[in-house]
């Protein structure tokens, strides 16, 4: 077995993988934050003016609060928000006829993360169809299939076009799930957000193929406040996944989006996604701060709102998506496989609020940390007074790789009906030697052994997810963990 | 150091001038240094003040009602106390305290074997052992423990030399009485050398209580190389009571350390138990039980710190909660980088018994050494149905058969107590506590 | 094939193998015994490659090359089984997913192809049939949930899957009731071939019954005390330890 310090060298040297920066011609606005930015943004995407009410509503909020420093187990410095641009949007000087229009550096940029922006099947089948929805840096910039989602009355576009042409949909559920009062990083995204993804699933459809959105941080000094609004109408149903990546730079950039998602009455959302923002070099420098409010309510009776995550990017990940469950018999789930390595933080789990009666919750959350990082999962679960027989399951497993790094569990149990059952398991362990040794006596060398057993831990959740993010997220398993084992 | 505007709200206002008053009188013919100490101790408290809801750990738990009341620190008139309940365990050694100062009818063994103290703090142990407590007086980081660290008046010291094992245990009784509002800060000292073994029993109970008493409880424990110290904490039917009681136990290599937590029928509690294993092969036992009714608020905090390698450390607390009652168990297991082969274990089982009571429970785990195995486990729920109705087709009545559950699941918690007296004492306690 | 000369070896600073010596040819079958404590298991470790065990003089040469200077994927590579005494559970990865990684690796050790997924599965099936392991494979993680005999029974599976040149079967007969052992023993029967060698250690003579060994060696105090043929086996069986203990307590006197 290789050394471990040889070893450590090693993964010094991998490094990752979509740090490449695009040059493509942007448009900006000056760095900082004021209510003229804010309304800078606002004009510049020529919105309505009870937009710009609402951004100016949560901008003035958003002065009232403070950073977050306390509770999480996380370690950052004050952000300086008069340093980051707040809008940064590739120069396009009309709309796009067709795919030939668009910048082919932007297309090059999709190509080397391995979507095609071309409308055809990724893989053969045709339930592994996707439509794509690219946003760079602060800007929607293409959204396929849409011809072929509007013959089933599927919304599916960027965000600030559904304020131009949605805006009925967009008034009734926009911080309806996510107030912007409800967290300072929310609030910040509500004042300043450039765009994002939004689909409606209208009443009694099922959604023929996954919806996803690509976001990319590509102008240095920027920061990334995208929203996204998901609504499953009665009976619909729909698949979304949501991946990230950002090139490689010496020094933090912010990302603070806002996810929302309604499921009405039997309505169901599963929401997968795998970020891989980048996480900083060896030496913890650089790397993207990731703020993210995510939170769906399961509105009436029969709704189901699922979250698969893979999250092995970013320098700080501070994320708990959640899931209100306000109709009766509706459904929560909470996947996610964590891991950090080198200098990252992570800070993640979720909160399942039982409000209706017969609700269901259940958390899986696989942990992985290495090098000298901190992994910590922190989850509530809260049954409220007259949610009778309200059931959750939860188990936290965390993986320790090497004793440099740090795995801590911080579950919130809070129960007021006394029909509850509610069941928090967690351990913690370590890959065991003779699994390795095993692993190598049948020829299979340690660093791949140490990838089969990781994925091995992580199946149960990686099995929520679709077939093609599925495979991207096993890759970016071995990538991140690569030559952590000694 | 003066309050600033800042915390000004969460240190309760009278407390400035009473501290110089205790200071300049109840406290005057003490030695510097402890004097210093309580100086020092009342300025980091000051720095702080209460700790609010905003703190994680007092997440569940609000001080400042509890401290909004006009009490007074500055007493010290002795108590006609008719009432002075009977030994827990057959032979005890007792020390009898009262709202934080030593009663005169503490009955103590003459036959102790050579070398043991034990005694109030107060006199015995500062007239006698004054350099002695010097070297083993520790400062806590907790502000409730540092406002006990200054405002402080007696309590127990027990002392036990290398060697000795005490067969006979000590019971250590707090009761609140009477009709002024108090805040009374007792402070116990155990130490257990090397090789040696004792056992001790912390009763709180309140006799009498005409007004609003509010109790700050401080116990530090020192467990010597390779010891055996046993510590039961009960917490019983202490009325118009909000008792704070923290515990702080320090251990050294080898030694065993058991303790449980049995609160029945306060109205309000709240527990920090604090173990920290310091050297290797440790192992520490940790039970709680707490079974409330009413609009009872039972808080137990506990946090466990693996420093050295081969620790062991277990928990198990369980809680019935009826009535409007509301039950906390918060639980951290810490383990340092170099506490390799640690072997650490918590489980909290709640049982819900009516809609208006409600449990919070924060089992954590904060790990940075990887060779460990660490787990814990939460679960709240009612009686199983299914076994409550085997028991009725064996002829019990619903009732009797979901007392037997009951008293079933508690008993888990009874089980370990070492002490058969003790175990005896509060097996009747709970079953009493049950049928209510 | 196999040639092992004065190996002395031990964990923690204690010598456990004193001078072992062995020589094993293409095809033949040895089989080794010898009471508890012996060293048979930690013959089988440092063979295998297992990092705690420290090899502090002698040599082993595998089809001319030095093993122990190779790591143990590349022994396993080499074409050396080890068939573990206690097969360990690897949560969550599946066999097949396993078994394939195993065998992609051990090919593009040998500037191979991968195999092709129709073949694959069509030798799954053949070899699985081999040792009667009817289980389905493919949804099952590594030796999770399986019985004692379900184990041995995969690690003769995995054997035949990934064809070595030299199998070291560490008390496969340990455990195993005598309708297992007989189904184990024939897969190994099937496997024997001209090429192929096999190192059987065993407590007991009755797996003997079933794999006929070329020679039977006697393991005592960490090195081989008597060797000879099948016959061997049964007079230790009828005999016992004891009797080498014996024999080896007058030898010494010489």
């Amino acid at each position: 077995m290789a050394d471990k310090n040889e070893i450590l060298e090693e993964h010094i040297s991998s490094e990752y993988k979509y740090g490449w920066s695009s040059d493509i011609k942007m448009d900006s606005a000056p760095k900082g934050l004021s209510e003229d930015i804010v309304r800078f943004i606002s004009k510049k995407k020529n919105e309505p003016a009870w937009m710009l009410e609402w951004r100016l509503k949560a901008y003035r909020h958003w002065l009232t609060m403070k950073e977050p420093h306390d509770w999480a187990h996380l370690e950052y410095p004050k952000i300086n928000y008069q340093d980051i641009i707040f809008y940064a949007a590739p120069k396009q000087k009309k709309e796009l006829a067709s795919l030939d229009e668009v910048d082919p550096e932007l297309l090059k940029t999709f190509e080397k993360l391995g979507i095609s922006l071309e409308e055809q099947k990724r893989l053969s089948g045709v339930q592994s169809t996707i439509a794509v929805d690219a946003v760079i840096d602060s800007v929607s910039v293409k959204t396929t299939f849409k011809e072929t989602l509007s013959e089933k009355g599927i919304i599916f576009c960027s965000f600030s076009e559904a304020v131009q042409e949605h805006s009925e949909l967009i008034k009734k559920y926009m911080g309806s799930v996510v107030p912007y009062t409800d967290n300072y990083f929310a609030a910040l995204n509500s004042a300043v957000f450039t765009d994002g993804s939004f689909c409606y699933i209208p009443k009694g459809v099922r959604c023929p193929m996954e919806l996803s959105t690509y976001f990319r941080i590509n102008t240095a000094g920027t920061g990334q406040f995208e929203r996204t609004l998901i609504i499953a109408d009665e009976g619909a149903y729909v698949s979304y996944l949501e991946g990230c990546t950002a090139p490689q730079r010496d020094e933090n950039q912010l990302h603070a989006a806002v996810v929302e998602i309604v499921a009405h009455k039997n309505g169901e959302v599963k929401y997968s996604t795998v970020q891989n923002w980048y996480p900083g070099d060896k030496e913890g420098k650089g790397g993207i701060y990731n703020f993210v409010t995510k939170r769906g309510i399961c509105l009436e009776a029969n709704s189901k709102i699922s979250w698969t995550q893979v999250e092995t990017g970013s320098a700080i990940t501070w994320k708990y998506p959640s899931v209100i469950l306000k109709g009766d018999n509706s459904i929560g789930e909470f996947y996610s496989v964590a891991v950090t390595n080198n200098h990252q933080q992570a800070d993640t789990g979720t909160k399942m609020i039982h409000i209706g009666k017969n609700t269901r919750s259940t958390i899986v959350s696989k942990g992985i940390s290495a090098g000298v990082s901190n992994n910590s999962y922190r989850g509530l679960v809260r049954v409220s007074k007259g949610a009778t027989n309200a059931r959750n399951h939860s188990q936290c497993d965390s993986l320790l790789i090497g004793s440099t790094c740090g795995a801590h569990t911080f579950p919130y149990i809070e129960i007021k009906d006394k029909s509850a059952i509610v069941e928090h398991e967690a351990t913690t362990s370590k890959i065991g030697e003779d699994q390795i040794f095993y692993c190598n006596q049948r020829g299979i060398e340690t660093e791949k052994a140490v990838s089969l057993i990781v994925n091995g831990y992580c199946k149960e959740v990686l099995n929520q997810l679709p077939m093609e993010f599925a495979v991207e997220a096993q890759k970016l398993l071995a990538v991140s963990l690569e030559g952590s084992v000694g | 150091m003066i309050a600033t505007k800042e915390n000004k709200a969460t240190i309760p206002a009278q407390l400035e001038g009473e501290f110089q008053t205790l200071l300049s009188k109840t406290f005057s013919s003490e030695p510097e240094w402890l004097k210093e100490k309580r100086k020092e101790a009342f300025d980091s408290f000051c720095q702080t003040g209460l700790p609010t809801r905003k703190n994680e750990e007092y997440k569940y738990t609000d001080l400042k009602k509890i401290f909004s009341g006009n009490f007074t620190a500055v007493h010290n008139e002795s108590h006609a106390l008719n009432f002075i309940p009977a030994p827990i365990a057959e032979g005890s050694i007792r020390l009898v305290f009262i709202n934080g100062w030593l009663h005169k009818d503490s009955t103590l063994s003459s036959k102790l074997p050579k070398g043991v103290l034990i005694g109030n703090l107060a006199t015995d142990g500062l007239l006698k052992h004054a350099d002695f407590l010097k070297k083993n007086f520790s400062s806590n980081e907790d502000a409730l423990s540092r406002l006990n660290d200054a405002l402080w008046t007696d309590g127990a010291f027990v002392y036990v030399p290398e060697n000795i094992r005490l067969e006979i245990p000590v019971e250590i009784i707090h009761i609140s009485t009477g009709k002024k509002e108090l805040l009374s800060s007792p402070r116990h000292l155990i130490i257990a050398e090397k090789n040696s073994s004792v056992s001790i029993i912390e009763n709180n109970i309140s006799v009498d209580t005409f007004a609003p008493m509010i109790i700050n409880s401080q116990t530090d424990i020192f467990s010597g190389e390779n010891s055996n110290v046993q510590y039961y904490r009960l917490q019983n039917d202490c009325r118009n009571v909000s008792l704070i009681s923290s515990t702080h136990v320090k251990q050294e290599k080898n030694s065993h350390f058991d303790t449980n937590t049995i609160t029945l029928g306060n109205e309000w509690t709240r527990n920090n138990l604090r173990i920290d294993l310091e050297g290797e092969n440790c192992e520490s036992h940790l039970n709680g039980l707490f079974v409330t009714n009413g609009t009872a608020h039972t808080d137990n905090h506990t946090s466990v710190l693996h420093n050295k390698p081969n620790g062991q450390s277990n928990q198990l607390y369980k809680g019935i909660l009826d009535g409007r009652s509301t039950g906390i168990f918060n639980g951290k297991i810490f383990v340092e980088r170099d506490a390799q082969k640690t072997n650490a274990y918590q489980s909290s089982k709640n049982i819900l018994l009516s809609d208006d009571a409600t449990i919070n429970t924060k089992p954590q785990l904060e790990i940075y050494a990887d060779d460990v195995k660490c787990s814990h486990g939460s679960s709240t729920g009612k009686l199983d149905e299914d076994a409550l109705f085997y028991l009725r087709t064996r002829g019990l009545s619903e009732d009797s058969a979901r007392r037997l559950l009951l008293y079933a699941f508690a008993n888990d918690v009874l089980n370990t107590i070492k002490n058969e007296s003790l175990k005896n004492y509060l097996e009747e306690l709970v079953n009493e506590r049950l049928e209510k | 094939m196999l040639t092992i000369k004065n190996l002395h070896a031990g964990i923690s600073e204690k010598e456990i193998l004193k001078g072992f010596n062995l020589e094993v040819k293409a095809g033949e079958v040895h089989a080794i015994m010898g009471p508890n404590g012996s060293g048979k298991s930690t013959l089988s470790n440092v063979l295998a490659g297992k990092k705690e065990y420290e090899v502090t003089a002698g040599e082993v040469k595998f089809k001319g090359k030095d093993l122990l200077v190779m790591s143990p994927e590349d022994r396993a590579r080499e074409g050396l089984f080890l068939a573990f005494q206690y097969p360990i559970e690897i949560p969550g990865v599946s066999n097949i997913n396993f078994l394939k990684t195993a065998i992609n690796e051990i090919r593009a050790y040998k500037k191979m192809q991968p195999i092709d997924a129709k073949d694959f599965l069509k030798l799954v099936k053949e070899k699985q049939a081999l040792v009667e392991l009817q289980v389905t494979l493919a949804n099952r993680s590594v030796n999770e949930g399986f019985s004692g005999g379900e184990k041995k029974r995969n690690e003769i599976f995995q054997m035949a899957m990934l064809e070595p040149t030299l199998c070291i079967l560490d008390e496969t007969d340990s455990g195993l009731d005598i309708d297992a052992l007989r189904i184990v023993a024939n897969g190994v029967n099937k496997l024997r071939s001209k090429n192929r060698s096999f190192v059987v250690i065993t407590h007991y003579q009755r797996l003997l019954d079933y794999i006929i060994p070329d020679f039977v060696h006697v393991m005592y105090d960490g090195r081989i005390v008597k060797s000879g043929a099948k016959e061997l086996a049964l007079e230790l069986e009828k005999k016992g330890y004891d009797w080498v203990k014996e024999k080896l307590a007058v030898g010494s006197g010489q």
